[in-house]
């Protein structure tokens, strides 16, 4: 009998150390049904416990993920999935992304007449295709979990049914979404035909036994699977869907999808970026040519992402913009990853750093959007540092992170992102970066210009008042941004630990 | 006690900030004013001023370390950055400097602000932390860190309590030096990755950098592109014509404290980043470009004073006195020996007394009239005596009179620049009397003649406030222009070895010979007159 018709007793049992692994995914999934469990009941008023329940199950995950961050590495399920430091480590950064958005979410919900327990199970659900993206070894995994993933977030986005924005949104993301992943499944599909395992790894041992290259079939595999991880980055020119996403979703959601999904596509795309033609010992000639076009790549999603942003005057979309232009800075630290000493580290520093500053700022756009999501408007935030000074200041810290000025995390983060670059030699693609951070200087500090600097509009609608939860999510934000800002060797050592184990 | 002997300098740096976080716990509008937090400000900037005078305390002249009250600590070991922070004699008299003007521009700003005071006394404290900060920073992502977070206060200095064109100023500043500054950023990407090239380990600590043998000597070596990107940051702050524009719009809008410290500290900023960082990093670079640059410097003096001449508006003229005053600078630093570079620093610290002066005297006249055009002004000094007599003390300080502090500097850079290019010296000795030409003649429209306009009639004189303010400047003008010696010898060393450094020629002399420094003694150059 060959292989695939018997049944592997191994497969089907787990040992203690890939129980222990797992407990996290299983956690939260159990958290995530018995969410949906008692949002069905009739019972109860469900409103508060599938809130608490749900921001219970994503925080008690992150502390095991936590906890997990140390241990070994672990294979699991015949090597399509693999428990390490990389995984726990975004794990945690998935789970806190969502326990905030669920957080900074509830008094946004009431506000919105928007409080249904399914909000908080599509969350949980996101977070547990992200997770699982960022764990998964094999390609078919890796296309589940993004669907998971991605599934949920099309809802999520439009789950301001009433409104058309969102549902235009929705609808958007999902025909595009759906084609970007058809374009990844059928790289993935020539990626077997030409390597015969759908395993990343296997993938990349393949690619380094190719002493005399690699097949045309391989690189037009190895390209589609890049290009559907593009367009889920949102990098130019696979771009085009994110503005009008951000802007139409809720903002508590659109602060979850720069955060978390944007973490997941990265942290995925950094596996399967080393296994598809970017890692160690490959042949010069695959390396070079595919660093040339991830390089028009990085820069035109710079450059466009920041010059298109100066012109925004809703701030979601200006954040959409915005976003696009650090996808670009966190494309030069990808392309430095080999050649320098850090490795991967400086991206996922990166990573946490902006998913830190976009929970805080996008959190205060929850608190600031009046009734329908509007409000969002630059001159919406004029003189709101005489208004709400608190909020005003927090918004600052984030919008200054972003921008890179010390002592924020985005400085930091910054700083190690481009020092790695200019340690791999490429000079010239640093400054194109911080050139254009320097352009993004103006469209942030805009933002500044207009709470700081002008009096409020005459008959501006009253705030909202801000809920604890929203303000402690907002507090704790700052608190990060600023302490990654002034001491980033704890961080920085922590990250260096995740691609170690890579 | 202890902690403080040994972190005397951190003390200093961050005293300021945390005055100004606990500052935040004083009620803003308590019943009758807001008293309170100016008292509270001005009590912590001078309990600063006193810190800093146990720093120069401390300070030995003929100390033999490089940098004395050196306080190091891990930060991110990772890079071998770490908190790393001294002083020379340079930037001794800097951090004087700073602490001097802190407290005066706070007294000088208790009725010109009159909203959100709580803010305005917090951002000047926390603008002081970031100035002392970049002045003791040795390690070069210290200085990075320092150099950008000062720019936050003063860019809402401006924006918020500015005048009509303020956030356009605001913006202004801020990109210009934010595009200068990320490309020295890359620059110091550059070293830091040739240490650990060169010696095996990370490091951004300065003295280790020093250290760095970096090609050089064409125009597209590395040492010269290096040269260029820090240069370009710190021209843009000195400023050097012709990235000078973000200058008199930034003066003009800022509130009068902004202007003061705009032009008498962070000034001395680009200056001072010249001589701690790019002279000494890349000397080749400088032996190359120095024609160019002391070129530069003599079209910005001269340039600077006819654009002064011209200007209907008093602030403004001030700025561009300051772009010409500032090009002497430059030529003093790039003359490259120790007359012109200790000119340079003396001028540093005169044009902060003396334009730090007169933007405080414009916006003393500015509060009583609510204008600054010279037109609406003429037979003041009747009316306004002792401010008349203030005003003529600084202007003749700005104008290099002998006897004044601006003579010394000045006297001391064209003396320098002479051996380093006698025609670029000849041309700069031209804009010392457009100095006068623009001073004198406008404090002559704005003093002299009969009163033409009614308001002039009833202006009142200075306050006790208002003497109190201008008084110690006073007394620095003279001090300074009498007995500049005392502030020669503690740097006479520094700049010794700023020099040794930075000039390939005495550097390769005292190989040779030890014991005669090729560089030429400082006597009295006061006695010069």
């Amino acid at each position: 009998m060959d292989a695939s018709t018997t049944i592997r007793a191994d497969l089907l049992t787990l040992t203690s150390e890939q129980a222990m692994m797992l407990s996290p995914y299983l956690w939260v999934f159990g958290g995530t049904v018995l969410a949906m469990i008692l949002s069905v009941t009739r019972a109860i008023q469900p409103r508060l416990p599938v809130f608490i329940v749900s921001v219970l199950t994503a925080l008690v995950g992150m502390v095991v993920s936590l906890g997990l961050f140390a241990a070994d590495r672990v294979m699991l399920f015949n090597n399509m999935m693999v428990g390490d430091s990389y995984a726990n480590f975004f794990n945690v950064v998935f789970l806190a992304s969502a326990a905030l958005t669920m957080l900074a979410s509830f008094e946004y919900l009431d506000q919105e007449r928007l409080q249904y327990g399914e909000y908080y199970l599509l969350v949980l659900f996101a977070a547990l295709g992200m997770m699982l993206m960022a764990s998964a070894l094999d390609l078919i995994v890796i296309f589940i979990a993004l669907e998971l993933m991605s599934l949920s977030v099309y809802v999520l986005v439009g789950f301001r049914r009433a409104d058309r924005r969102s549902n235009e949104a929705a609808m958007k993301y999902f025909i595009l979404g759906a084609a970007a992943s058809a374009i990844l499944l059928y790289g993935t599909a020539l990626l077997y035909g030409a390597t015969q395992s759908t395993n990343i790894r296997d993938i990349q041992a393949f690619v380094q036994s190719q002493s005399g290259g690699v097949s045309i079939m391989f690189t037009l595999g190895a390209w589609l699977v890049i290009v559907g991880f593009l367009f889920k980055i949102a990098s130019v020119p696979f771009h085009m869907w994110m503005p009008d996403v951000y802007e139409g979703a809720p903002t508590p959601i659109t602060g979850f999808m720069t955060t978390g999904l944007k973490a997941a596509a990265f942290a995925t795309f950094v596996r399967i970026f080393i296994s598809t033609g970017y890692g160690d010992g490959l042949p010069a000639a695959i390396q070079s040519h595919m660093h040339d076009i991830i390089v028009v790549c990085a820069v035109l999603t710079m450059v466009i992402g920041n010059a298109v942003a100066l012109t925004q005057t809703n701030l979601k979309r200006m954040l959409a913009y915005s976003s696009i232009a650090h996808t670009g800075y966190i494309l030069v630290g990808m392309i430095a990853g080999q050649g320098s000493e850090q490795g991967y580290a400086p991206v996922v520093l990166y990573l946490v750093a902006y998913a830190v500053m976009n929970m805080g700022a996008f959190a205060v756009l929850a608190i600031l959007a009046a009734r329908a999501d509007q409000g969002l408007n630059l001159r919406d935030f004029s003189g709101l540092s005489s208004r709400q000074p608190w909020l005003a200041f927090a918004m600052s810290v984030f919008l200054l992170s972003m921008a890179g000025i010390p002592p924020t995390a985005g400085f930091a983060a910054k700083y190690l992102l481009f020092y790695s670059a200019v340690q791999a030699h490429e000079i010239g693609l640093v400054v194109i970066s911080v050139l254009c951070s320097a352009i993004s200087v103006y469209y942030y500090l805009r933002v500044l210009v207009h709470m700081y600097m002008h009096e409020p509009e005459e008959g501006a609608a009253p705030l909202r008042p801000v809920s604890v939860w929203a303000a402690a999510v907002v507090a704790s934000m700052v608190v990060l941004t600023v302490q990654i800002g002034t001491l980033p060797a704890g961080m920085l050592a922590a990250a260096k630990r995740a691609v170690m184990s890579l | 006690m202890a902690w403080l002997d040994s972190h005397l300098l951190t003390a200093t740096v961050f005293l300021p900030l945390a005055w100004a976080l606990a500052g935040l716990l004083v009620p803003a509008r308590a019943e009758g004013g807001s008293g309170a937090i100016k008292s509270w400000t001005l009590v912590g900037s001078l309990v600063t001023f006193a810190l800093s005078l146990l720093v120069y305390g401390r300070f030995e002249a003929t100390g033999a370390a490089e940098f004395q009250l050196q306080e190091v600590a891990e930060w991110i070991p990772n890079l071998g950055i770490s908190y790393n922070v001294g002083i020379d004699g340079i930037s001794l008299w800097l951090i004087l400097l700073t602490t001097f003007l802190t407290p005066i521009v706070i007294l000088s700003s208790y009725q010109a602000i009159d909203r959100r005071e709580k803010e305005y006394y917090a951002l000047l404290l926390a603008l002081e932390t970031g100035m002392l900060g970049a002045f003791v920073a040795i390690d070069i992502f210290l200085f990075y860190v320092f150099w950008e977070v000062m720019l936050l206060p003063m860019y809402l200095l401006i924006g918020i309590w500015g005048g009509r064109e303020r956030i356009y100023a605001a913006m202004k500043f801020f990109l210009y030096t934010v595009v200068g500054s990320l490309l020295m950023l890359v620059a110091i990407f550059y070293l830091a990755y040739q240490h650990k090239v060169q010696f095996g380990s990370y490091s951004t600590a300065l003295l280790d950098l020093y250290k760095l043998s970096i090609p050089g000597g064409e125009l597209l070596a590395p040492q010269s592109i290096l040269f260029l990107a820090f240069a370009l940051a710190f021209a843009i702050k000195v400023p050097l014509f012709p990235l000078h524009t973000w200058l008199p719009d930034a003066h003009v809008q800022a509130p009068t404290a902004g202007s003061v410290i705009l032009a008498s500290v962070l000034l001395k900023m680009g200056g001072y980043g010249f001589i701690r960082f790019a002279f000494p990093l890349f000397p080749q670079a400088v032996a190359l470009f120095q024609v160019a640059f002391m070129t530069i410097a003599a079209i910005a003096i001269v340039y600077g004073a006819w654009v002064a001449m011209v200007q209907p508006d008093i602030k403004k003229l001030v700025a561009y006195s300051s772009v010409s005053h500032m090009g002497f600078v430059i030529l003093g630093l790039f003359s490259l020996n120790a007359l012109g570079v200790t000119g340079s620093i003396y001028q540093m610290l005169n044009h902060g007394i003396s334009t730090g002066g007169l933007f405080l005297l414009v916006g003393m006249i500015y509060e009583r009239r609510h204008t600054r055009a010279i037109a609406d002004f003429g037979g003041i000094s009747r009316t306004m005596p002792l401010f008349a007599l203030a005003f003529m003390i600084i202007t003749l300080s700005s104008v290099a009179l002998p006897g004044t502090n601006g003579f010394v500097g000045e006297f001391l850079i064209l003396l320098g620049s002479w051996s380093a290019s006698p025609a670029l010296t000849a041309v700069s000795a031209l804009g010392v009397i457009f100095g006068a030409v623009y001073m004198l003649w406008m404090f002559q429209r704005v003093m002299f003649g009969p009163i033409k306009h009614k308001e002039n009639e009833n202006l009142v004189d200075l306050s006790f406030r208002e003497l109190a303010v201008l008084a110690p400047l006073v007394v620095a003008v003279f001090f300074m222009g009498i007995f500049p010696n005392f502030f020669f010898g503690e740097m006479e060393t520094s700049v010794q070895r700023f020099l040794s450094r930075s000039n390939l020629t005495v550097a390769q002399a005292a190989v040779v010979a030890p014991e005669a420094p090729a560089a030429i003694i400082l006597q009295d150059p006061g006695k010069g007159n």
